[in-house]
């Protein structure tokens, strides 16, 4: 239309928008095979007027050729084996429009062998439409269906039982697959209070209340469509900013992080973090085409970033606001439907892939009601541990990035998809100790203190005779780490026996517990992002294994000071082994005690042959190498000290 | 974001960016149609302004005369890297639509498609084809793998969910690849609206005619039309009553002519 007369300008310029240019909410249409559901789409686009005329003619002639009646489902189901066997193969996207809402419908097959078909199609889905078949009730097909739409999230629902016209519109028998359809919502915790009769082949109750329904005062299927419709369709803007960073691009010289905003927002001089690395930046630019520089990016959005400082990070990455990390797992409880022909193999190694990140992972437990499940069947829906070969970023809360969901892979196929449960039953390893304790969440995170004070955390744990050099080593240490700007805490052994384990003897059992007690004291320093160094006798084997495993296989650093004896009894700092040989103390390690070497420690110190200076030398050489220290991490943020003689000390290391 | 086609090209530009980070070496498809034009309009989004991948346009000889015109001017003012795949042994055989419909674009679209895959080793290709164009692509998915012999395997689809497209393959196979599967036909030309897209004039109503699919002139028929512009082709397809490829011959040919086709490795 011109409107060259200025007056009309603004009518003409309002941007009218239409139904054709609304986002469309996505419903899928599941239940057990045969129950309708294809049809019942092919109904709703006929009524609609959705379909061309072109489209219903050539399944007029189908139908002719084959001599049975009009099938709308033909609509959906174009292949030559769907249409031969009546039954739906894949799923079928297709678009329809009532009273200023857009539906984008997917139809999802009801066979258990489509089972990752319909996953698929439901992983796309904000609302649902369950199909029972008035004749059959609630089949396993029906019950599996629910279940994956549990898991995925898809929680509103519409419960459409086809068919009424085969049950001559008798309403008892309506009513009861009603209430045992409510059982199993109730059972699922899914919430649904919208039960309706329909027949999907007569078209009644679709768009129109049908005469032969007249006990059911309720609304038709359409109505109760446009009613569950949520009130934004996506790209929700609240939330924690989170990017899954795709690709790092080279143009003309320069380097672009390429990504998704999933969730939240970003501005350019935001400093932003990236996960699982702990890498830190600055946002220079938001770039597009062509829009070149822009000030905002809001969920959903494809950009790049341009950063101000240059790091090295890889797809994978999520990108998120220093003090909003995702978190960094290595062990989460999930939620998962298998969907592979092939049963799932326990301890097998699958390829797990949340945000763009790709990991390899086992699957090493099973819990249904707390029960150990042998094996996983095409279909199963089941709570599983899964264990990532390396860490992995996720965000375990349901939000709205996304980043709960994930699938499993073996090399070419996807076997699974699961949700991160919100629940966290295990921590580095361990069972926590009473079931109605749950670790609290949301303090600040390691990371990000790491990130401010520019080095890791990490538990040096020395260990050896006594006079083997444990404690000269431990000052020096922390003298030289803390003139580095770096921040450390001395453990020492006996210190603690003279407070947290002042009740601790020196039995087999006190020297556990003794260092079970050290080991989770190592742990909340280490959350604090501390270097902690524990000098420590610590003589068995088992309990060091029983640290490491509290501290975290990666955190925990053994260090072995090896001496001979006699040159430890000829030391004898403290006068321990005269007080032993006279008979004042027993149970002494070394003498009438044992003290089982650790065979593969981290660093082995000769402290019979090395300074003092070497042997401080040797562990900061251990520490670079493990990238504790001496990263790129933090260049670029230092931590406000209150001492500046001490940042400037800081390149000492 | 709140407008319906910045969704559609956000997902699309996820996708293409996730193909071309996945895949050794990645291709697209050009037909000089509105789709693939809009494809490629996606892709240099997605590459902020460049065109990393080659484009490759299947040349059957038939096609209508101002498409190849109107191609090459089009890549040489955007300095595309156009492959033209001709499958010159059929031509030279006689292969003409008179040999039977199917037959013609099997030989002269998929085999010379395939032979450009195998000659330049490419591993993935994006195709702009829609799910709403017809009944077989209706059930295709946004990562379609094809076998060496490029059949679709489309009872064995892997699965795909959320935004996890598995592009892992083993080494004698090839990827199809459709960011715009979720669009329509009024989401294309909306979208060529607001962007201000160039497309080819075949579109464009003529003497009360105007083509609403393009392909090989003998097998691809006009409609009747008076939409001269992309505001007037919208207001038209908001109260068409035919589909957008009526006007496709290859298409009528049986009933299951495009699946056949397809299911052999026509795009």
């Amino acid at each position: 239309m011109l409107c060259k007369n200025s007056a009309n300008q603004d009518i003409c310029d309002i941007p009218q928008q239409e139904v054709y240019d609304k986002p469309a909410f996505t419903v899928v249409v599941v239940g057990s095979v045969d129950h309708g559901k294809s049809t019942l789409l092919g109904r709703l686009l006929m009524e609609s007027g959705a379909v061309e005329v072109d489209r219903v003619r050539r399944v007029e002639t189908i139908c002719a050729a084959k001599g049975s009646n009009f099938e709308p489902a033909f609509l959906l189901d174009a292949l030559e084996e769907e249409q031969s066997q009546g039954v739906s193969i894949e799923s079928t996207h297709c678009q329809l429009r009532y009273e200023g809402q857009k539906f984008q419908f997917i139809d999802a097959p009801g066979h258990l062998e489509f089972i990752k078909n319909m996953t698929g199609a439901a992983s796309y889905a904000r609302i649902a439409i369950l199909v029972i078949d008035a004749v059959e009730g609630v089949r396993s097909q029906t019950i599996r269906h629910l279940e994956v739409l549990a898991m995925l999230g898809v929680t509103r629902l519409l419960v459409a039982v086809n068919k009424v016209d085969k049950i001559n519109y008798d309403s008892a028998a309506y009513h009861d697959i009603c209430a045992k359809t409510q059982e199993l919502l109730n059972t699922l915790k899914l919430d649904c209070d919208h039960f309706l009769p329909i027949s999907a082949l007569n078209g009644e109750n679709l768009f129109k209340a049908s005469e032969n329904l007249p006990w059911y005062s309720g609304k038709t299927l359409i109505q109760v469509l446009s009613e569950l419709a949520p009130p934004a369709a996506r790209g929700c803007n609240s939330g924690y900013f989170r990017m899954m960073l795709q690709d790092v691009y080279r143009f003309g010289g320069e380097r672009f992080f390429a990504g998704r905003v999933v969730s939240g927002s970003i501005t350019p001089g935001q400093l932003i973090l990236f996960s699982p690395s702990g890498k830190v930046s600055i946002v220079e630019a938001i770039i597009s085409y062509p829009d070149e520089k822009r000030e905002l990016a809001v969920a959903g959005e494809c950009v790049a970033l341009k950063l101000s400082e240059q790091i090295f990070v890889e797809r994978g990455e999520i990108v998120s606001r220093p003090d909003q990390a995702p978190e960094v797992l290595d062990e989460f409880i999930a939620t998962i439907v298998w969907l592979a022909e092939e049963e799932l193999e326990l301890g097998a190694q699958y390829i797990l892939k949340i945000g763009t990140a790709e990991v390899g992972c086992s699957v090493y437990a099973f819990t249904s009601n707390n029960e150990s499940v042998d094996l996983l069947n095409r279909g199963d829906v089941r709570d599983v541990i899964i264990k990532p070969s390396s860490p992995i970023a996720l965000d375990r809360i349901e939000g709205t990035s996304g980043l709960n969901r994930f699938v499993l892979c073996t090399k070419y196929d996807t076997v699974a998809a699961g949700s991160v449960m919100e629940e966290k039953r295990i921590f580095r390893g361990m069972p926590v100790a009473s079931p109605f304790v749950q670790r609290e969440n949301g303090y600040l995170e390691r990371m990000v203190i790491e990130a401010a004070q520019g080095h890791k955390a990490a538990v040096l744990w020395l260990t050896g005779l006594s006079g083997s050099g444990k404690s000269a080593l431990a000052k020096a240490l922390e003298a030289r780490l803390f003139a580095a700007g770096r921040t450390v805490m001395v453990l020492d052994g006996d210190n603690l026996r003279k407070g947290l384990c002042a009740d601790l003897g020196f039995s087999r059992e006190d020297r556990a517990e003794n260092i079970r007690r050290i080991a989770e004291v190592a742990r909340l320093l280490l959350d604090a992002g501390t270097l902690v160094i524990v000098a420590c006798l610590s003589p068995y084997a088992e309990d060091r294994d029983r640290a490491r495993s509290i501290i975290g296989e990666d955190d925990y650093l053994e260090i072995f000071l090896s001496c001979p004896l006699e040159v430890c009894q000829g030391r004898d700092p403290k006068g321990l082994y005269k007080k032993a040989a006279s008979g004042e103390i027993t149970s002494f390690s070394g003498l009438d005690s044992p003290y089982q070497p650790p065979v593969h420690p981290n660093l082995l110190i000769d402290s019979n042959q090395m300074s003092l200076d070497q042997e401080v030398e040797a562990v900061i050489a251990l520490l670079r190498s493990k990238q504790v220290i001496g990263t790129a991490i933090g260049r670029i943020w230092p931590a406000k000290r209150p001492n500046t003689s001490q940042s400037m000390a800081r390149e000492v290391i | 974001m709140t407008n319906y086609l910045d969704e559609l090209e956000s997902d699309s530009i996820f996708i293409i960016r996730e193909a071309y980070a996945k895949s050794k070496n990645l291709g697209m498809l050009w037909s000089m149609g509105k789709d693939s034009t809009v494809l490629l309009h996606l892709v240099r989004k997605a590459f902020l302004g460049n065109y990393p991948i080659v484009v490759i346009h299947i040349d059957t000889s038939y096609k209508i005369p101002e498409m190849i015109s109107w191609r090459d001017d089009f890549a040489r003012r955007n300095n595309l890297r156009l492959i033209v795949g001709v499958n010159k042994r059929a031509l030279a055989d006689g292969m003409a639509p008179e040999k039977g419909r199917l037959q013609c674009c099997g030989s002269l679209k998929t085999e010379a498609l395939l032979d450009i895959v195998h000659e330049h080793r490419i591993q993935a290709l994006l195709i702009g084809i829609r799910g709403d164009e017809e009944g077989s692509r209706g059930k295709e998915r946004i990562v379609s793998p094809r076998l060496h012999s490029s059949t679709w395997a489309y009872k064995q689809q892997p699965a795909e969910l959320w935004h996890y497209y598995n592009l892992h393959l083993p080494q004698d196979v090839h990827v199809r690849i459709h960011p715009l599967l979720r669009w329509t036909e009024l989401d294309i030309w909306n979208y060529i609206r607001r962007e201000k897209l160039e497309v080819i004039p075949l579109y464009y109503a003529k003497d009360g005619k105007r083509y609403r699919s393009l392909g090989c002139y003998p097998c691809t028929d006009s409609i009747e039309s008076g939409a001269r512009n992309v505001d007037e082709i919208i207001e038209e397809l908001k109260s068409t009553k035919l589909s957008e490829r009526a006007g496709r011959a290859q298409d009528k040919v049986d009933t299951y002519a495009m699946q056949k086709l397809r299911k052999s490795g026509y795009m």
